[in-house]
């Protein structure tokens, strides 16, 4: 059934595809002995989807209810390269906060929610071929800032329960949807910035210097080509697998008397007083279908048009096409030499700057590269 | 069933090429021992691969057997697969060098890959042997 | 059209066991599927085996370029896959993604607009300069037969065979490299095979081709000739069981009948009729022409200016010896 599901995913229109987000349901079946499997909501957990029983609804009614959501919020758009709304917020107009702070490294900027499109080949401009990930930044728009004082997640982390209250919360929403296929009450989330529902939403501590007004978009260009970040994503689900997938063993010879364990993982615990299997000992298991982050990656090219960033590498967690989390490095070697757009950067209307790279990457639109003899 | 799997001696996965201890190599200079030896029939093996993986790639040293000597040789072209702009030979071709890293022959007459050049100079220290001189009896590069 | 029912049908078809009981149903719209694919299978079938109709269209395109030229429905030519293979995606769904191929492409012909990259086939002999890193300030040129092509968008690549001083020499080229400064190809044809790997276990003289080759010129609008030679192979061991691969161009490999027995026994030759296999495996046609409907008037302009190019050389030269 999973199977034909999966399969189907890419056929079924676009405004239908909603249906397959949700809370985070961890699986029953993940190892207890890290940590207890349990379903984790978000701190604005709110029911998201409705039963879409609209056999009620004539046609005249039907069209009645897309002409008011139209009018509403705006008439469906390609901006960017995605086909959403043309959605304007009251908010928007002042779209950065003014606060005129200036950038220092211990402020900590938003990120921003992008989907994976897959990977191609690029150069460099010493002939080296680089893999690359391409993100695409997914009609992103700031939904609400919850400041550090009145910001009350339900789990505090574990390592220090009584943490100085420094950061606050940004919750960013991706991707506008037709609200008709949500609750009221995830509407509401929206409705007070004059917002469309999003389909997806993430949630990023800030300074409160480097919040921002409801309604802002945020773009490709909040990271500069050369950047490093991080890249937060779900990796690809494997189900059920033995320790050589999962961990890596080497398992058992293929002759040489063994029967039936060529695959398997061997002893796994102690004789004696460790007469046990100590916890977190590596043994078969779910792989995959858990939350990973990618540190450290390149940004090596950004296209203004589409939003997309081109990131080193091939080592982003998740499939084609998943959801992922952008955000600056926190590796303290990787991080902002020189000021990044702070809080976040402006809406260019400038249509001439498509493609922004990094300077030892080979442009395509360059001549064939030749070498000289330096001496 | 099981029987028959045990008393399999052969591999069936795909032959990956690989210059290892054992190996067959083919001499390609023309130094008198290489030449005596393949024209023979007995052609050098691989003894040891002077590095930390054990698999021999271009510009690798290993140490062959040849004629009951033990020689000191360089790789200068593989069986296996490449990476793009990286030739691919139909032989494992070595050419014989001493301790100091001078060829025993005065020619190589098979196309040598352009990037032995650089993995050479990067091999070539100032008091160490000095591999460049292989560069210099090369008669055609690839 | 056709693939909008079929895709319809396939959501309709994995949805149907979460909200209908009835069983049948289910049973139902996947005959229709099959229905379908064997209607799209019909219609895309002449794209199966590449020899024979690669004549058949072009022959259909030389027509096209005769008479129907007022329609102006059909200006890309239907042999384009053939001509820009690499245009088209992998077909494995879980890596496609259409923003990300628009991107790809954008940047090949960008590239294309700086070198040309021109027709090629399997078993074409080829020339390919480019600029080494090792080798400063001078071009290297490797000339050989082209025994493999794959990949596609900026992944492609293709190898070139030669034998240079009695030595099998191979080179694999990533098309798309900035580094390679000129491709040519000295004689366009195409061999029996789609690959051409056999000929390693071949005696030299096979993949023995001239460095200084000129180049043979077809032509204009003759279709791409195939060579119809066939390879006597060196006697086993081989790099690969040819006898169980069922290569048109090998000569009677001179084999003991075990071998051609277990190679019978060992083929699939019902996989020919596995639709959903073949549909997988392939781009559907109505997609190909998207594809080359947005690339193709860019593609011509380009070839366009490099033939206008290459005329205006043929007009100097006189000039100057003058």
């Amino acid at each position: 059934m999973s199977k034909i599901m999966r399969s189907t995913i890419f056929d079924v229109p676009s405004s239908l595809r909603i249906t397959f987000g949700g809370p985070m349901v961890f699986l029953s079946r993940t190892a207890h002995n890290v940590r207890a499997p349990r379903i984790k909501y978000p701190l604005w957990y709110l029911q998201r989807e409705r039963a879409k029983d609209d056999q009620q609804l004539t046609g005249d009614n039907r069209a009645f209810v897309k002409e008011a959501v139209h009018d509403k919020f705006g008439m469906p758009a390609v901006i960017h390269g995605i086909s959403t709304y043309d959605v304007r917020s009251p908010l928007s107009e002042d779209s950065v906060e003014c606060t005129n702070v200036e950038w220092n490294p211990k402020l900590q900027r938003t990120g921003l929610i992008a989907r994976k499109l897959g990977n191609y080949p690029m150069w460099l401009n010493n002939g080296k071929s680089v893999l690359t990930t391409l993100l695409q930044v997914i009609d992103n728009h700031v939904i609400k800032y919850i400041p550090p004082d009145e910001f009350n997640p339900p789990r505090k982390p574990y390592s220090c329960p009584n943490h100085k209250k420094q950061l606050g919360c940004l919750l960013v929403g991706a991707e506008s949807a037709d609200p008709q296929y949500f609750t009221k009450q995830y509407c509401g989330l929206f409705y007070r910035e004059g917002m469309m529902p999003k389909k997806y939403l993430g949630r990023f501590m800030v300074s409160p210097e480097a919040a921002l007004q409801p309604g802002t978009p945020l773009l490709a260009s909040h990271f500069r080509p050369g950047d490093f970040i991080d890249v937060r994503g779900k990796t690809i689900d494997r189900g059920f697998q033995g320790v050589m997938k999962r961990h890596g063993f080497h398992g058992m010879p293929a002759t040489h008397g063994v029967t039936k364990s060529h695959r398997r993982g061997g002893n796994v615990g102690h004789g004696g007083e460790k007469g046990r299997i100590f916890p977190g000992t590596k043994m078969p298991g779910h792989m995959g279908n858990r939350y990973r982050l990618h540190k450290g990656a390149e940004i090596l090219r950004i296209n203004h048009k589409y939003n997309v960033i081109w990131i080193k590498g091939i080592a982003s967690p998740g499939e084609t096409n998943s959801i992922v989390y952008l955000y600056d490095t926190i590796l303290p070697l990787r991080k902002h030499k020189s000021p990044p757009p702070f809080p976040t950067s402006k809406v260019l209307d400038n249509d001439q700057l498509i493609d922004s790279y990094k300077e030892d990457v080979y442009k395509f639109t360059e001549q064939t590269i030749t070498y000289e003899e330096d001496k | 069933m099981s029987t028959i799997f045990a008393a399999r001696q052969f591999s069936t996965s795909a032959v990956s090429n690989h210059i290892m201890k054992l190996t067959r190599l083919r001499v390609v200079d023309n130094s008198t021992i290489g030449k005596q030896a393949m024209a023979e029939g007995k052609p050098p093996r691989c003894i040891h691969v002077y590095n930390k993986k054990g698999i021999g790639t271009i510009g690798d040293k290993i140490m062959v057997a040849i004629k009951g000597e033990k020689v000191k040789a360089i790789i200068v072209g593989c069986v296996k697969e490449q990476k793009p702009n990286i030739p691919r030979f139909d032989s494992n071709n070595i050419v014989l060098i001493d301790d100091n890293g001078t060829p025993l022959g005065t020619r190589i007459n098979v196309p040598i890959p352009i990037v032995l050049r650089t993995i050479l100079k990067e091999k070539t220290f100032s008091k160490g042997a000095d591999y460049t001189k292989l560069l210099a009896i090369a008669s055609n590069y690839v | 059209m056709l693939l909008r029912n079929v895709n319809f049908h396939r959501f309709q078809c994995g949805f149907a066991p979460g909200n209908i009981p009835n069983f049948c149903t289910v049973l139902e719209h996947a005959l229709l599927i099959n229905i379908f694919l064997t209607v799209l299978y019909v219609s895309r079938s002449y794209s199966n085996s590449p020899l024979p109709d690669v004549q058949q269209l072009s022959s259909d395109e030389s027509v096209s370029g005769k008479q129907v030229k007022p329609e102006r429905k059909s200006v890309v030519p239907s042999n384009s896959r053939f001509i820009y293979p690499e245009f088209l995606p992998d077909p494995k769904i879980e890596w496609r993604n259409s923003l990300r191929e628009k991107l790809e492409r954008m940047d090949m012909i960008q590239r294309r607009k700086h070198i040309d990259i021109p027709e090629f086939y399997v078993g074409s002999i080829m020339a390919v300069s480019s600029s080494n890193q090792h080798a400063p300030n001078k071009a290297t040129r490797f000339v050989g037969i082209c025994i493999q092509r794959l990949g596609c968008g900026l992944r492609a690549n293709f190898t070139l065979r030669n034998v240079i001083k009695h030595v099998g020499t191979e080179m694999k080229y990533q098309l798309y490299d900035p580094t390679i400064q000129k491709i040519e190809v000295l004689r366009l044809e195409k061999r029996l095979d789609d690959e051409l790997l056999y000929l390693r276990d071949a005696p030299n003289e096979y993949s023995t081709f001239d460095e200084n080759m000129e180049v043979e010129y077809l032509p204009e609008g003759a279709p791409v000739p195939v060579n119809p030679e066939m390879v006597k192979l060196k006697p086993r061991p081989w790099r690969a069981r040819w006898e169980r691969k069922d290569m048109k161009g090998l000569a009677d490999l001179g084999l003991e009948d075990r071998f051609y027995e277990r190679a019978k026994e060992l083929a699939t030759p019902w996989e020919k009729y596995d639709l959903m296999k073949q549909y997988r495996k392939t781009i559907p046609e109505e997609e190909q022409k998207e594809i080359f409907a947005e690339v193709y008037s860019e593609l011509h302009e380009v070839e366009v200016m490099r033939k206008k190019l290459k005329r205006k050389k043929v007009f100097i030269k006189p000039t100057k010896n003058v």
